[in-house]
C-alpha cells in the first residue's frame, strides 16, 4: 500500500519514473564463465569465489523463434521530444537541487509514522477522484469499496491519518483517475508530454490531472497560498517517503528520458486496461 | 560469520535442489526457490552489501535466461547482429538487467511474498505479490527447466522497456553506439560508491 502509493506518486509527481534504487552497490566486474550454475554455485559456496555465471545455454542456444511474436511493440508517440527533453531536464534539476534537499531535511525532522500519516491523509482526501472515476467506468464494486474506505478512514482512521480500511478490514485502495476513465472510453493518450513540476504525462492524462485536482478535496479545503502550501507538503512528503526511485533510474538507464517515457507509457496502458 | 556461511549455503542448496528437481518442479516452485533465496539474502542484515549483491547475482544467473531476454530486447536488430555481437550484447545486458532487477527487488519487496498463482497465457506468467505485484514470465527449456525471460512490475515489462529505448539508440547511433553506451554505463556503475 505504502509502496504502491510511492510508486504511483513517483510516476505522477515531479520528475517521476519507475523504481530502481540508490542503494545499488558498485557492481564488481562480472567475469562470466560457462558452466552449470547449480554445480558452480555449490562449489563457490565453499571457496567463496567471486564469479557470477551465465548459463552456457545462454551463449550457445539457438534463437527462440516464438519470442519474436510474443508481444506487440510498445507504441510511443513523442512528436514533442525536443521540448519534452527540455522539460525533463528542468524537472531533473528541480528534483536534485530543490525538492530532494528539502525532502531530506523534512525526513530528518519527521518521524516515520507521521510521514505515513501525512501520506494517508492526502490520499484519503483524494478519495472522490477514485470513487467518481470508478463509477464513471461502471466499476461499481470498486466505487463502493473506495466509498467505504473513505468513510472508515475519515472516521475510525482519524481524518484519514490511518489507513484503517486496509489495515483492519482488508479494503485495498485501487487507483482510478480521469485519464484512466478517458482511456476506458477509447480515448488514446495522444502525444507524450512531460509537464513541468508534474513529470511524465500525455495530452489525455494531463487533462485528466486537471480534472482530478478538482475532484480532490484538498482543492476545497484550502484556498490560494494555503492550497499550494498543502500541495507542496504533499509532494515533499511523498518524496521523503520514496526510496530514491528516480536516482535509481538515472543510475541504471542508458537514457533516463527514454526509460521514464517508456515505463510511464506501459504503466498507464496497464492502468487503463485494469 | 558462521550464520552467514549457513545462509549462503542454504541459498545455494535451495537453488541446486531446484535445478536438479526442475524436471518435476512446477514453475512456481522454481521461481519461488530463486526469489526466496534473494529475499533471504536481502533480510540478512549481517551481509555487507557487496557480498549480498554477489550472492544475488549468482541466484539470478541461475534463473534468468539472459539470451532470451537479449533476443527479445533487440528484436529485429538481434537478427542483424553477428554471433559475436550477440554474445557481447548478452554479456553486457545481463549485467545491466541484474542491477536494475536487484534495485527494484530491494526497493519494493517486503518480507512477505505471496505466490497467488500461475496463469497460462501463451506462456506462463507467475505472480509473486509483495506490496507490488511482480510477474515473472517463464518458459520451459528442452531439458525441462523453467527459466525467466521477463519481469513485469506494476504492468511495466522490463524487457519491453529496454526494447523500445534500445531500439531508439540503435536507430540513432547504430549497434556499435549502443554497445559503447552499455559499456560506459557499466563502468560508471562499477566506479560509483554505494
Amino acid at each position: 500500500m505504502k509502496k504502491l502509493f510511492i510508486l504511483f506518486m513517483v510516476l505522477a509527481l515531479p520528475v517521476s519514473g519507475v523504481s530502481g534504487n540508490t542503494t545499488l552497490a558498485s557492481a564488481s566486474t562480472t567475469e562470466h564463465e560457462n558452466g552449470n550454475p547449480a554445480l558452480i554455485l555449490a562449489a563457490t559456496d565453499d571457496a567463496g569465489n567471486d564469479e557470477t555465471f551465465v548459463d552456457p545455454d545462454d551463449l550457445e542456444d539457438e534463437d527462440l523463434p516464438w519470442l519474436d511474436d510474443e508481444d506487440e511493440e510498445l507504441d510511443v508517440w513523442d512528436p514533442l521530444e525536443t521540448i519534452n527533453r527540455g522539460t525533463f531536464w528542468f524537472n531533473d534539476k528541480l528534483y536534485f537541487y530543490l525538492l530532494k534537499p528539502v525532502a531530506k531535511g523534512y525526513r530528518w525532522i519527521m518521524p516515520d509514522p507521521l510521514m505515513l500519516g501525512v501520506g494517508n491523509f492526502f490520499s484519503n482526501l483524494a478519495s472522490p477522484v477514485r470513487i467518481i472515476n470508478a463509477g464513471l467506468q461502471g466499476k461499481f464494486a470498486d466505487a463502493g469499496n473506495e466509498l467505504t474506505r473513505f468513510g472508515v478512514n475519515t472516521t475510525i482512521g482519524i481524518g484519514g491519518l490511518f489507513d484503517t480500511a486496509k489495515d483492519h478490514f482488508n479494503l485495498k485502495k485501487k487507483e482510478e483517475d480521469t485519464g484512466q476513465t478517458l482511456g476506458f472510453y477509447g480515448i488514446g493518450p495522444g502525444p507524450y508530454l512531460v509537464l513541468p513540476f508534474f513529470g511524465p504525462s500525455s495530452f489525455r492524462d494531463g487533462l485528466g490531472l486537471l480534472a482530478d485536482s478538482r475532484m480532490d478535496l484538498t482543492y476545497y479545503l484550502w484556498e490560494d497560498t494555503d492550497y499550494w502550501a498543502a500541495i507542496v507538503l504533499k509532494t515533499v512528503n511523498t518524496v521523503a517517503l520514496d526510496k530514491d526511485t528516480y536516482e535509481g533510474i538515472k543510475k541504471d538507464a542508458l537514457d533516463p528520458y527514454l526509460f521514464v517515457r517508456d515505463a510511464w507509457t506501459q504503466y498507464r496502458q496497464n492502468k487503463v486496461e485494469n | 560469520m558462521l550464520k552467514r556461511l549457513f545462509l549462503i549455503l542454504a541459498a545455494g542448496i535451495t537453488l541446486t535442489v531446484a535445478n536438479i528437481a526442475s524436471a518435476d518442479a512446477s514453475p512456481t516452485d522454481t521461481v519461488r526457490g530463486s526469489v526466496d533465496s534473494i529475499l533471504t539474502l536481502l533480510q540478512d542484515k549481517e551481509l555487507d552489501q557487496a557480498t549480498r549483491r554477489k550472492e544475488m547475482r549468482k541466484v539470478i544467473n541461475g534463473r534468468f535466461d539472459f539470451r532470451a531476454m537479449s533476443q527479445r530486447t533487440l528484436a529485429t536488430n538481434w537478427k542483424k547482429a553477428s554471433k559475436e555481437q550477440q554474445q557481447e550484447f548478452v554479456q553486457l545486458f545481463s549485467q545491466l538487467i541484474e542491477n536494475t532487477y536487484i534495485g527494484r527487488v530491494e526497493a519494493y519487496t517486503d518480507e512477505k511474498v505471496d505466490y497467488p498463482g500461475e496463469k497460462v497465457k501463451g506462456t506462463l506468467i507467475l505472480t509473486a505479490t509483495a506490496d507490488i505485484p511482480i510477474n515473472y514470465k517463464v518458459y520451459q527449456k528442452t531439458n525441462g527447466e523453467w527459466w525467466v525471460y521477463d519481469v513485469i512490475i506494476e504492468g511495466i515489462s522490463l524487457i519491453s522497456n529496454y526494447r523500445s529505448s534500445y531500439q531508439e539508440i540503435v536507430k540513432k547511433e547504430g549497434f556499435d553506439g549502443l554497445i559503447a553506451k552499455m559499456k560506459s554505463k557499466i563502468k560508471e556503475l562499477e566506479s560509483q560508491p554505494t
